[in-house]
């Protein structure tokens, strides 16, 4: 008895032991680099597994191109180096998210969150680090004069883009009977209200709808598209507008050309959500998607990395850079917090007055990105929003840019 | 004077489209009854609420759509080629779910029936069953990305137009798939030895195995033939909707629900359990408040809930014993 | 045997190799291509399978002679806990030295995230698991729906303070900290409102029954955005405060002083369920529990002690609410998915249902190892590959010790027994219901 006690006793100690020890590696990992130049992290929150990730993807690509531009031109006295904190585009996955990045000992700032919902649980706690977000894609209205005054995005917000959306469907399009159909999120509830309302002040005669996303947490099922596009095919209206994701947005396109409700025959428009080749293969069958109208949160021809960027970030990423939406305001988020840092003392350790410092600085910065001059107004949108949005169309299974609205 | 209009609105808008309503909800009433009958089935001979099933039928699908992307890539099937596809893929994807099945069974459960585990032990694997094979596919085919099957059919085709409306391909063959395999099911459980011998032991398996029916392979059996028809359902399914890692979930629970409805063991219940819930869900999209189209999944657990308290046995009621 | 290879092999499949972007449609790909199904598949990861099912096969066939003895050796290294808590003074001395540890543990924990992660993801599911324990392991209860009582919890403090599209009670929002003990009350009061017309339900009919409603509350509480916030929920719900005079404390983003918090009323918890088991009404639980007929014939009103363990169950589950709202500030109906409900009860079987300590213990080391994984992800672990181990873990877990981690006394001797072939009584919920 006392023999198997004890024999038990060490097998578990030693487990427990093993047990403990693997942690500890695990948070002592993250060490500073060596003397010399410090080595500050740039953190990217945003979507990097799940339907979404391609979002993440582009936004990830971005900074980074930005960043070995910075490294190799030898203009700094620091390194930069990127890193990806995975949210899944989720706002309840977000603060923890939020948390790690915070965490992280030498990172100084973040571009992202890279989704609506997601920034708005992730602002307190950024808010309370000090820690700057300039986001590359988060549109919704509420986030500049919300509960973070870190918060800074260059792009434009949606109610920009809602309203080049009310603008082209009703004055372009001279649509006067408008279906808005909201996906339930933070987003795409905030975007499918700017519409309605912008619409219905034009004019237009605007009925709305909710069909929850099927994304974890929306309460969706695929099988609740078949039925809902019924009943849309059965009122007709003549145009519809959708605030939400591709991947739901390809779902209904799907469902609606089943029931009759097709793209070529009413015009059918959604938002930046949906604006990237995901829709299409989202969409079965992929004509179901032709002659579907997207907007951006950005004027086009500037909305894109074009040029040798271009082919850098192809060479960087393996994604065509005329496919990655964000890429560019990415690109230029990274280097407004580059300017904000610049400025500073560049210590060798992250401090929290360091990262107030950068907060401070970015309301300072003026300079000419590629998508337009980022400077941030108070309340952390772009100063000078030009207050376009890009339409594009789906033609042939891809997206091509048509007209600036606006 | 809200309501009433909301009412008459939602009536008018069936009145309008009614034969649509109907053929979508027959369409999705065939993919849940298939499924709900494997849910009944082993709950006939385990007592088990089987968690894992849902997954099953999300391998088949995927199967199913891996099968058409290998043979057909970016063609599109006419004609003969069609109806070939469609065999193809009902039969490989019932293969695979089948397979699938079976592996749990003797992965999961088989170890806890040697061992008289508890029937939560039971639920518990079959959650723990279910977790796994769900990761392992997002694993494999991304978290949330839906794939679509090659096409079998011309896109959008239309098989026939019936008062004024047109029933597409896709429908008339997930129904008529439906219909077949449900019967032959029924025929296979009421009228073969087999089928006698999954009802023995739904009814008293000790008595079974003491009258000579070898309990571990009509247990096996219950489950290729659960899996299998989850398997074509999820073909058919992925027809319409593509297929996507966490489709069994939310499925299933519908599935499950109908399954529950028409009398838990009961297989011809689960059938028309399935028909129901399909149909329900389908007219009462313009009854939904506000537009909002969750509305209609409220009401289909309300009916779940309403009918539990009330009867708990189901509609068609649990035969004594909980035959099939 | 095959089951032993597929468990652990299933396990290998870990190993790096995340899957690929979504699949191409090519079909006139390289030979290759096609046998992987057009890239679909990582080829190369389902060798590495196969190469591990043969090695384990090996193994395993070399293990096999001596599985006996290694039986006897795993039962008796989990039979130590047993063994040293049967003495009262050896568990008094443990329970103190916990209590130690606990108290001091925010000290050992630098990173602000773990002590975030420690609240958040250990010390409410605790609480959730405490609560559900009572529903499930004391009155013998399959409820597939506790995440409810959870949600209303959350949602109470949310309407309370203001922060709900719906202006709160009296138009005068109260501090979070005076709302725990609504919060609570509201969750015991819908406890008793749910458990009335559903509780005559035995068995597997309560457990779909449970389900149901938490389905429907889950979509209900998602369509009145114009109420509760609809599908985005709320985000600004006050931190709890003090505010009494002399006292005046902020709890603040800080996740330590929610930790204090949140240990007191566990120890709180711990200490009402404990002296409910042992009392008149836990010894009515067992009873029903066990043969629901015979108790009624002594006189003993199932129902009525059915609908209190659903009650005193909610309570904490109520509370773990609060907590949660309080200290992340932002609640959405995706926290209340059935998912939830299931895997609180996993936490419950898995530590060892009916047992206080054992289901503490299920939901530490789970939830332990859940944080840890999805946020360290050591060498072979990917995000999302989570729920992989753990199905594998409670498949190999309820082949092997059904009875969960540390079983209440009441339940080892019943599993052994039945594993050993007696017949013993047992519970109808466990083994079959008759309606």
């Amino acid at each position: 008895m006392k023999l198997r006690l004890s024999k038990a006793a060490v097998v578990t100690s030693v487990g427990a032991l093993l047990a403990a020890g693997v942690p500890l590696v695990g948070l002592a990992s993250s060490g500073a680099s060596a003397a010399g130049k410090p080595t500050y992290t740039i953190g990217v929150e945003g979507p990097f597994s799940g339907s979404d990730a391609n979002y993440g993807d582009y936004i990830y690509g971005g900074v980074e191109l930005a960043i070995n531009a910075a490294n190799a031109s030898g203009k700094y006295h620091f390194t930069l180096k990127p890193e990806k904190f995975d949210d899944q585009g989720s706002s309840s996955l977000s603060p923890a998210a939020a948390q790690k990045a915070t965490g992280t000992k030498n990172l100084i700032a973040v571009v992202g969150p890279a989704f609506s919902g997601a920034s708005e649980a992730a602002a307190p706690y950024y808010l309370k680090a000090h820690v700057a977000e300039v986001s590359a894609s988060a549109t919704a209205v509420a986030l500049a004069s919300g509960s973070s005054s870190n918060f800074m995005r260059t792009i434009a917000d949606d109610s920009v883009q809602g309203k080049a959306d009310a603008d082209y469907l009703v004055k372009v399009k001279s649509v006067s009977n408008l279906l808005v159909i909201s996906d339930a999120s933070f987003y795409g509830d905030g975007l499918a209200k700017v519409v309605a309302a912008d619409a219905t002040a034009l004019g237009a005669k605007v009925t709305t709808e909710t069909i929850p996303n099927v994304d974890t947490g929306g309460g969706g099922t695929t099988t609740e598209y078949a039925p809902a596009a019924t009943a849309i095919a059965t009122s007709d209206p003549g145009a519809i507008f959708y605030g939400g994701y591709s991947p739901d947005f390809g779902l209904l396109l799907s469902a609606l050309s089943g029931a009759g409700y097709t793209a070529s025959a009413h015009v059918i428009m959604s938002g930046d959500g949906s604006n990237s080749p995901s829709l299409i293969t989202s969409t079965s069958p992929a004509s179901a998607a032709n002659g579907v109208f997207l907007s951006e949160g950005a004027a086009g021809k500037v909305n894109f990395l074009t040029g040798k960027l271009a082919s850098s970030y192809f060479k960087l990423t393996k994604i065509k850079a005329s496919v990655a939406e964000y890429a560019a305001q990415a690109y230029d988020a990274t280097n407004a917090i580059i300017a904000a840092l610049v400025k500073t003392k560049t210590p060798a350790t992250v401090t929290t007055a360091l990262r107030k410092e950068i907060v401070t600085n970015l309301h300072k910065v003026n300079f000419k990105g590629i998508t337009g001059t980022i400077a941030f107004a108070g309340d952390g949108d772009l100063r000078n929003d030009t207050g376009t949005s890009a339409i594009s169309e789906v033609e042939s299974g891809t997206i091509t840019f048509l007209v600036n609205e606006g | 004077m809200g309501f009433e209009h909301f009412w008459l609105s939602g009536f008018d808008q069936i009145h309008t489209a009614f034969w649509t309503y109907l053929a979508v909800g027959l369409q999705n009433g065939a993919v849940y009854a298939m499924i709900a009958v494997g849910y009944t089935l082993v709950y006939g001979v385990l007592g088990l609420i089987n968690f894992a099933h849902g997954e099953v039928f999300m391998c088949g699908g995927f199967a199913g759509v891996f099968l058409t992307r290998g043979i057909l890539g970016a063609r599109v099937a006419t004609g003969w080629g069609s109806v070939g596809m469609v065999l193809a893929g009902i039969i490989v994807g019932g293969l695979i779910s089948a397979l699938v099945a079976t592996g749990v069974q003797q992965v999961a459960y088989k170890p806890l029936r040697k061992r008289h585990a508890p029937k939560l032990a039971f639920l518990i694997s079959a959650i723990g069953a279910s977790y796994f094979l769900q990761t392992l596919a997002g694993k494999e085919f991304g978290y949330g990305v839906n794939i679509f099957p090659s096409a079998v059919f011309e896109p959008g085709q239309v098989m026939f137009t019936m008062f004024g409306t047109s029933i597409h391909t896709i429908a008339v063959v997930s129904i008529v798939a439906a219909i077949i395999m449900l019967v032959v099911a029924d025929r296979i459980v009421r009228a073969t030895r087999l089928g006698r011998g999954i009802r023995a032991v739904s009814q008293d398996a000790e008595t079974a195995s003491l009258m000579g029916v070898n309990i571990d392979r009509t247990i096996t059996i219950t489950f290729i033939l659960g899996g299998a028809l989850a398997g074509a359902a999820g073909f058919l399914y992925s027809l319409q909707s593509g297929i996507v890692q966490n489709a069994g979930t939310e499925i299933g629970i519908y599935a499950f629900t109908a399954a529950v409805l028409g009398g838990i063991g009961n297989l011809r219940g689960a059938a028309l359990g399935g028909l129901f819930i399909g149909l329900f869900g389908s007219f009462s999209v313009p009854f939904a408040f506000e537009g909002n189209v969750q509305w209609t999944e409220i009401y289909t657990f309300l009916i779940l809930v309403l009918v539990l308290i009330v009867r708990p046995t189901g509609i068609l009621g649990q035969k004594s014993g909980r035959t099939a | 045997m095959i089951s032993i290879i597929m468990a652990v092999v299933a396990v290998m499949t870990g190993t790096p190799g995340s899957s690929s972007a979504p699949p191409t449609t090519g079909v006139h790909g390289s030979l290759l291509e096609r046998v992987s199904f057009f890239g679909l598949f990582a080829t190369w990861r389902w060798v590495l399978f196969f190469a591990f099912a043969v090695i384990i096969w090996l193994v395993s066939s070399f293990v096999r002679p001596r599985s006996r003895a290694i039986r006897r050796g795993m039962d008796a290294a989990l039979a130590v806990p047993r063994q040293l808590t049967s003495k009262k003074y050896t568990r008094a001395g443990l329970m103190v030295l916990a209590l130690i540890i606990v108290i001091v543990l925010p000290k050992f924990v630098h990173e602000s995230f773990w002590m975030y992660l420690i609240v958040e993801q250990i010390g409410v599911w605790i609480l959730l698991a405490l609560g559900l324990n009572v529903v499930v392991g004391f009155a013998g209860l399959l409820d597939l729906g506790f995440a409810a009582f959870y949600a209303i919890g959350a949602y109470t403090t949310a309407w309370l303070t203001g922060s709900l599209p719906a202006p709160a009670l009296f138009h005068h929002p109260i501090p979070t900290l005076w709302v725990i003990p609504i919060g609570i009350l509201a969750a015991m009061i819908f406890g008793v409102l749910l458990g009335t017309p559903t509780l005559r339900l035995r068995g597997d009919y309560l457990a779909i029954v449970t389900l149901g409603f938490a389905l429907i509350i889950d979509d209900f509480v998602e369509t009145q955005s114009g109420v509760t916030g609809g599908g985005v929920g709320s985000s600004a719900i006050p931190h709890p405060a003090v505010n009494l005079g002399v006292l005046h404390y902020s709890w603040g983003i800080s996740p330590t002083p929610y930790y204090y918090l949140c240990l007191v009323f566990i120890i709180v918890f711990i200490a009402v369920f404990t002296s409910l088991e042992h009392s008149r009404i836990g010894r009515a639980w067992v009873a029903i529990r066990e043969d629901e007929v015979a108790a009624e014939s002594v006189g003993i009103n199932p129902l009525k002690y059915k609908v209190m363990a659903f009650a005193v169950g909610a309570a904490s589950g109520g509370f773990g609410g609060v907590m949660s709202a309080g200290l992340v500030g932002i609640i959405n109906p995706s926290l209340f998915t059935y998912q939830v409900s299931v895997n609180v009860l996993v936490l419950v079987i898995f530590g060892g249902m009916g047992s206080i300590w054992g289901v503490a213990l299920g939901a530490i080391v789970i939830q332990t190892a859940t944080s840890y994984l999805d946020n360290y992800q050591p060498w072979g672990y990917q995000i999302n590959d989570l729920y992989m181990y753990i199905g594998a873990l409670l498949i190999i877990m309820m082949i092997f010790r059904p009875a969960g981690l540390l079983p209440s006394r009441r339940r080892a001797r019943e599993f052994a027994a039945a594993e050993g072939g007696e017949e013993i009584h047992t519970d109808e919920v466990l083994t079959g219901d008759q309606p």
